[in-house]
């Protein structure tokens, strides 16, 4: 039995629905457009596809080093998702009905989209996201050093790229020609989202400086403060900090960046995982943290269309945290059992998934059934 | 009973005790000894010390500073036959002799190793509470081996074990060399090499008194005491044995029998049996019987340790020496006055100030240190000349600070109400630098004097000494410069610093400084500092 | 503390009673021509003075990320690896410069320094020995200040400079060699306190005030002198000499063209006292680089760190070499260990000591060597495995020095260097 659809988002609703193994640690992760698939990257340079429907796995082989960025460049209206639960139960169904050794019931196609995946020698490479092996269509040298995020802007016209050569470039979304090249950056670039209008980019580098874009002069209009998430370590005479994870509110109102504050041991990563969410009109800032006591760095942030803000990080273990409304701390928190080193929601809100360093992708859906009840986080 | 009975009485008791008569003070006797060893020398003999000699070096060793200048010319004009007598036992029953010799024990026990459980404080103040009441040497050191740190009124007499964080082979071999006067270092690993008398399983004995206590809860708490174990032996293997035999050994004194040791019953082992952060207590510990076993009449080389170790703080230079190497194969210089300070002092219940006071007596102690001509080399073992002994870092200070009226001035600003102690809180802050600087790095037990590039540019330009030479109310430079004569500037000037008159030479120099200098001020600060920075002002000589 | 028996006559040669009467090893023991056997022989002493520049990178440095890069494997990392100036030698892409002087450098890449412990690391790697219980060995820098220090040089031979911290004299690590020869710690390049006449006083009342002390001394020692009280006026001869140079510390004497090659931060300024200082015949100087202790986002911060180790080291190199200096500076880059080939879920490696890299270069070293390897992953030595006390040994062959000789503390023999180890003779020159 599916229950019928909840009104009102309920985190506690959040359940495991599938566990994706991948043999080496997993670093990023990210739902196609029509949330069909979900795509991991891993510490042996690959992208792996897992198909939620079908439940098979393609690697994309072609970059040679780690990708942590992943973004998809899709037709403007995106289809209403299936429901993969619902088609496994009936494609189970069928072959029950028919046996084993017929033929099973064939998959829908999926809705074509491009994805565009960016890796740590500064490469970004454009794939056929949806084809049944996808090969590397287009590769950039992007970056001089570290491409740690690329983020496509509304329209599907423009890549937006950055890394640790301090710079912000923008490509045409269709050839991944030269577009520019935003500089004022004075350290490495950690990540970038577009502004739901268009209009507008921001990016946070590893000191905490968010520059809003403008897009028509290229020019920073404003810059904004996320500095207490980053701090020079005297001990070890090193920075740590930057934009981990970094998203939009769907209506533009707000944007959010994670990862480390209140660091005391920088090698150890010794810290606490904090959001720090900005009206997008003010530029007020506000932190959003766990409720409990918890250390590590918040790797991915992002606004479900219910209306809450989730976050996922970890350090030796893992967490999901969701904040609703104005509320500074935590309502509600998901035990991961690894690191969870980014977040993804997939367009409809009605699943996120964490990258474990343990390898495994681990989904969530807000059915309220399926997996293990969550287990409350420890004091 | 009247008067006069009384004291019959006591001749009579005196009598009564028959071989042992009231023989002659033992600092007479101490004199017998050195003079029996001059051997051919006797004609090489340094004469008495002068006045001047004598009063500085008895102040910086029994009060570990120098005279100021009243007490210079108080004692210089003092025509008593008996003023040194008098001085010495002044200064033993002054507050000073307390704070020196609670200098003395910290460096002697702590080795200027870094404070750590036990704060500098409350174990300064410990020491100064033990020597402001003179309290005997045994007792003091069953207090520092007993205390488990558990009751605050005497955790800081654990400091001896706390701060060695109860580390087996540190606190073995220090009780060996601090306590015993045998550095058995080597014997951790096998009998040592080169000196018969140290047995690998001497040392181990020792280390059986400890073997079973630890740290609660763990070492690393900076407020851990020390707990015991009901069972565990010592084992030990020289590392020369080719056939690896494992020893053990009961926990003895090096040389004595073992301690026996109560068979607990099965099941009774404990008092307060071990549990997940519980502090056990056995219910026969062998930690206890430490303290006892050294400081126990039949281990002899408790007393002989420690009597040496004072005739080194005030001779310079041990009978056993260096003070932690007493073994067969490096004989007393005099091992009679040895055996006999170590059985009078134990006569005489551990009594330090006594001790002190007797060696202070001795025309040994108050020779000169001046050769005389034609003497270039004496021999350091036959106390011919005094042995120049460099001041500690504590002294140096309290010396630069009273030398350089610094301390006069502080005395003068607190009034004549104002105490010792008073005196001491104002002058600690100054003293500070000069420990880091002139304590550290120091091998306490080294016999060599080094004086380190650092240590010299801290006298050189260090601005521990410089502000001590600013003119303020009261204080030399200010009060040489209100002295117009050039003779009565090096006078004020020598007697200050150097504790003497100048010569005649001297006094020319300063005058001539005076005469040609263009800014009198400056030429008066840099002659305060040339003394200060002078060998003899750098040594109790 | 107790006088020295002036039988001995000087301070330098206070043969102390101690040494004969077997002492801890852990005591001063004076080394006279007894000694240590006719010391270092005269042929060596007559060659070019000798220097040694050990550069620690602190909190051990990931040989992955530098020396021994394993891209594209499970423990590789992100980071690709790049050719260098020796064909077929190549290093991780955070070594752009380095890569560049390679046929400088020699790689040792086969270091098993058996310990995973800071401190314990940091000691075999000074030391070249196991710690053992009963004896505290030198470290490298008093053993180089002792046996290649010349005389005619009035600067401390040992010298350490550390990225933070106040300045000072002693440090513990000359054990039985004697404080002559322990560091002196620059901490952040800062010359030590005291080193520099207070501006309040003229070289004139500076010499006035030195010569009045000077006839105060000479006066009392005609009746009173000791090896100690010798020892004490003329060491007031000895700091004049030093304040004389006082100069050498101060790097705001170099030309602004030079600075900026080292780089204009702390570890490039600490790298251009160092050449200084070497320059200025200081036998001994450690630089160290703080921090490599990356047990989180061992690769950010690898960025950043190597970023700043690469262009003064690089620059230091042809520095050395346009004035002539390298042929006789032995230059090492250590660490008190590796990193974990194993990248935990942190993004951070842990400590490691089983296999792992050291560079040399300079004084008798064969640039471009390379020895030995470490299997495909890093997580073992698979060919010519060498110990800390190898790497010891060649150090001091490396600058003409015979490593198998003793030290004779206490009149005991003390090898220099580990006999169990011998020099590494493939990259010696």
């Amino acid at each position: 039995m599916i229950p019928p659809p909840r009104a009102i988002f309920d985190p506690t609703t959040a359940r495991v629905e599938r566990e994706l193994k991948h043999a080496r640690p997993l670093i990023g992760c990210r739902f196609d457009p029509s949330g069909r698939f979900l795509f991991v990257s891993a510490e042996d340079d690959s992208v792996q596809r897992f198909d939620l429907l079908t439940g098979a796995k393609t690697s994309l082989a072609g970059h040679d080093s780690w990708v942590r960025a992943m973004a998809f460049v899709a037709p403007a209206a995106a289809p209403a998702p299936l429901d993969s639960v619902a088609w496994q139960q009936v494609r189970a169904a069928s072959q029950a009905l028919v046996g084993f050794g017929a033929a099973v019931l064939p998959a829908p196609k999926p809705v074509p989209f491009t994805l565009v995946t960016a890796d740590y020698h500064g490469k970004l490479i454009w794939w056929q996201g949806d084809s049944d092996a996808p090969k590397p269509l287009k590769t950039v040298a992007a970056h001089d050093g570290y491409a740690r995020a690329v983020a496509v802007s509304p329209d599907g016209t423009t890549v937006a790229s950055c890394g640790n050569d301090q710079k912000v470039k923008l490509w045409k979304a269709a050839d991944g020609s030269a577009i520019r090249t935003l500089d004022g950056h004075e350290s490495h670039v950690y990540n970038l989202a577009f502004h739901p209008d268009g209009t507008r980019l921001v990016s946070c580098d590893l000191k905490g400086v968010v520059k809003d874009w403008n897009l028509k002069t290229g020019k920073s209009a404003r810059d904004l403060d996320a500095k207490v998430l980053t701090k020079y370590d005297p001990t070890f005479m090193a920075d740590i900090g930057g934009a981990r994870g970094m998203a939009f509110k769907y209506d533009g109102t707000a944007f959010a960046v994670c990862g480390i504050t209140n660091v005391s041991n920088a090698f150890a990563g010794v810290g606490n995982p904090l959001a720090v969410v900005f009206d997008w009109d003010s530029g007020k800032a506000k932190s959003f943290k766990p409720k409990d006591a918890f250390q590590g760095t918040m790797w991915g942030v992002h606004f479900h269309p219910g209306g809450a803000v989730i976050g996922a990080g970890g350090g030796g273990q893992g967490r999901v945290w969701f904040w609703k409304g104005d509320d500074p701390a935590s309502i509600h928190t998901l035990n991961v059992p690894t690191n969870a080193r980014d977040l993804a929601l997939s367009t409809d809100g009605a699943r996120f998934a964490v990258a474990g360093a343990n390898g495994t992708a681990y989904v969530y859906n807000f059915t309220g059934v399926g997996g293990p009840p969550p287990t409350p986080p420890k004091k | 009973m009247p008067e006069f009975s009384r004291s019959l009485a006591a001749v009579a008791l005196l009598a009564l005790a028959g071989p042992a008569r009231p023989a002659d003070p033992l600092h007479a006797r101490i004199d017998k000894h050195i003079a029996a060893g001059y051997g051919a020398n006797a004609k090489q003999v340094a004469p008495r010390s002068g006045d001047d000699e004598f009063l500085r070096r008895a102040y910086l060793d029994l009060i570990g500073t120098t005279p100021t200048v009243a007490e210079l010319n108080e004692f210089l004009a003092d025509s008593a036959k008996d003023k040194r007598a008098k001085l010495v036992d002044k200064l033993l029953a002054s507050p000073g002799h307390a704070r020196r010799m609670a200098w003395h024990f910290d460096v002697m026990l702590m080795e200027r190793g870094a404070d750590a459980k036990v704060p500098r404080a409350a174990w300064e103040a410990y020491l100064l509470a033990a020597f402001t009441e003179n309290k005997p040497y045994d007792v003091l050191v069953r207090e520092l081996l007993s205390a488990d740190g558990a009751d605050p009124k005497t955790r800081p007499a654990a400091k001896f074990f706390l701060d060695r964080n109860l580390e087996p082979h540190a606190v073995t071999k220090d009780i060996g060399r601090i306590f015993l006067g045998r550095n058995m270092q080597c014997a951790q690993c096998h009998d040592h090499p080169t000196i018969d008398d140290y047995k690998q399983a001497d040392y181990y004995g020792i280390q059986a008194f400890l073997n079973r206590s630890f740290l609660f809860p763990n070492a690393n708490a900076p407020a851990a005491v020390i707990a015991e174990k009901a069972e565990g032996d010592v084992s030990f293997m020289s590392v020369f044995d080719k056939n690896k035999k494992l020893n053990s050994t009961a926990p003895r004194m090096p040389g004595g029998k073992p301690v026996e040791e109560p068979k607990a019953e099965k099941g009774k082992e404990y008092k307060v049996a071990p549990a997940k952060d519980v502090k056990p207590v056995p219910t026969h510990s062998r930690r206890e019987r430490l303290a006892g076993a050294v400081t126990s009449t039949e281990n002899k080389a408790f007393a002989r340790n420690i009597v040496n170790r004072m005739w080194a703080m005030m001779m310079g230079r041990g009978i056993v020496h260096p003070v932690d190497l007493d073994h067969g194969n490096n004989p007393p210089s005099h091992p009679e006055l040895l055996n006999e300070l170590a059985a009078e002092f134990v006569a005489h219940k551990y009594d330090l100030r006594w001790l002190v006071r007797e060696i202070a007596l001795s025309d040994s102690y108050q020779r000169s240190s001046e050769s005389r001509p034609g003497l270039d080399d004496p021999s350091a073992d036959r106390y011919l000349v005094a042995i120049m002994k460099p001041l500690t870092a504590e002294q140096f200070a309290y010396a630069a600070m009273q030398a350089t009226g610094h301390t006069d001035a502080e005395r003068a600003a607190l009034g004549a109400k104002g105490t010792e102690q008073q005196l001491d809180a104002l002058l600690a802050p100054r003293m500070g630098p000069f420990r880091g600087m002139l304590g550290r790095g120091v091998d306490p037990t080294a016999d060599a004097f080094t004086a380190t590039l650092d240590q010299t540019l801290f006298v050189k330009y260090g601005s521990a000494v410089r502000t001590l030479l600013t003119p303020r109310a009261g204080n030399l430079t200010d009060r040489l410069n209100k002295i117009t004569n050039p003779d009565a500037v090096a006078d004020e000037l020598f007697a200050a610093v150097l504790s003497r008159r100048p010569t005649a030479d001297e006094r020319k120099d300063v005058a001539d400084a005076l005469k040609t200098t263009t800014d009198r001020g400056k030429t008066i600060n840099e002659l305060v500092w040339a003394l200060v920075a002078s060998a003899e002002f750098r040594f109790n000589h | 503390m107790l006088p020295c028996n002036y039988a001995c006559n000087t301070a330098d040669h206070a043969t102390t009673r101690r040494a004969f009467l077997g002492a801890g090893l852990g005591a001063t023991a004076a080394l006279g021509a007894d000694g240590f056997a006719n010391p270092v022989h005269a042929a060596e002493l007559k060659k070019a003075q000798k220097r040694v520049l050990v550069i620690f990178l602190e909190g051990g440095v990931s040989q992955l990320e530098t020396w021994d890069p394993k891209p594209n494997t499970d423990t590789g990392g992100p980071f690709k690896s790049i050719a260098t100036s020796v064909p077929g030698t190549r290093v991780c892409e955070l070594l752009p410069l380095a890569a560049k002087q390679m046929h400088r450098i020699a790689l040792v890449r086969s270091l098993n320094s058996q310990t995973d412990d800071h401190g314990v690391g940091h000691n075999v790697m000074l030391t070249g020995r196991k710690m053992e219980p009963g004896i505290v060995y030198p470290h490298l820098g008093a053993v180089a200040a002792r046996l290649l220090n010349s005389n005619a040089n009035a600067l401390p031979g040992h010298i350490r400079i550390v990225p933070k911290g106040g300045s000072g004299f002693n440090g513990a690590d000359a054990t039985f060699l004697g404080p002559k020869f322990a560091s002196v710690g620059l901490g952040d390049g800062k010359p030590p306190a005291d080193l520099f006449r207070p501006a309040n006083l003229t070289p004139t009342e500076d010499e006035q005030r030195d010569a009045f002390r000077k006839r105060l001394d000479e006066r009392f020692a005609k009746s009173r002198k000791s090896a100690a009280t010798d020892a004490y006026t003329e060491s007031f001869t000895q700091a004049e000499r030093v304040v004389k140079q006082a100069e050498v510390f101060d790097i705001s004497k170099e030309p602004e063209k030079v600075a900026d090659k080292y780089g204009r931060h702390d570890f490039g300024r600490h790298m251009l006292l160092a050449r200084r200082l070497l320059e200025a015949g200081v036998t001994y100087v450690k630089v160290s680089h703080s921090n490599y202790d990356t047990h989180h986002e061992n690769f950010d911060f690898h960025i950043e760190q190597l970023a700043e180790f690469d262009k003064p080291f690089s620059a230091l190199l042809d520095d050395l070499a346009d004035r002539g200096m390298l042929d006789s500076t032995l230059v090492v880059v250590m660490s008190e260990m590796g990193r974990t080939p194993k990248i935990n879920d942190r993004y951070g490696r842990d400590h490691w000591g089983r296999a792992w890299s050291v560079a040399l270069a300079g004084a008798g070293i064969k640039g471009g060597a390379v020895v030995g390897k470490t299997n495909a992953t890093g997580t073992a030595v698979t060919g010519r495995e060498v110990w800390t006390g190898h790497l010891f040994h060649t150090y001091l062959q490396a600058v003409g020095l015979d490593s198998t000789k003793n030290f004779y503390p206490n009149e005991r023999p003390v090898p220099i260097a580990d006999p169990k180890t011998a020099a590494i003779s493939e990259v010696l020159a």
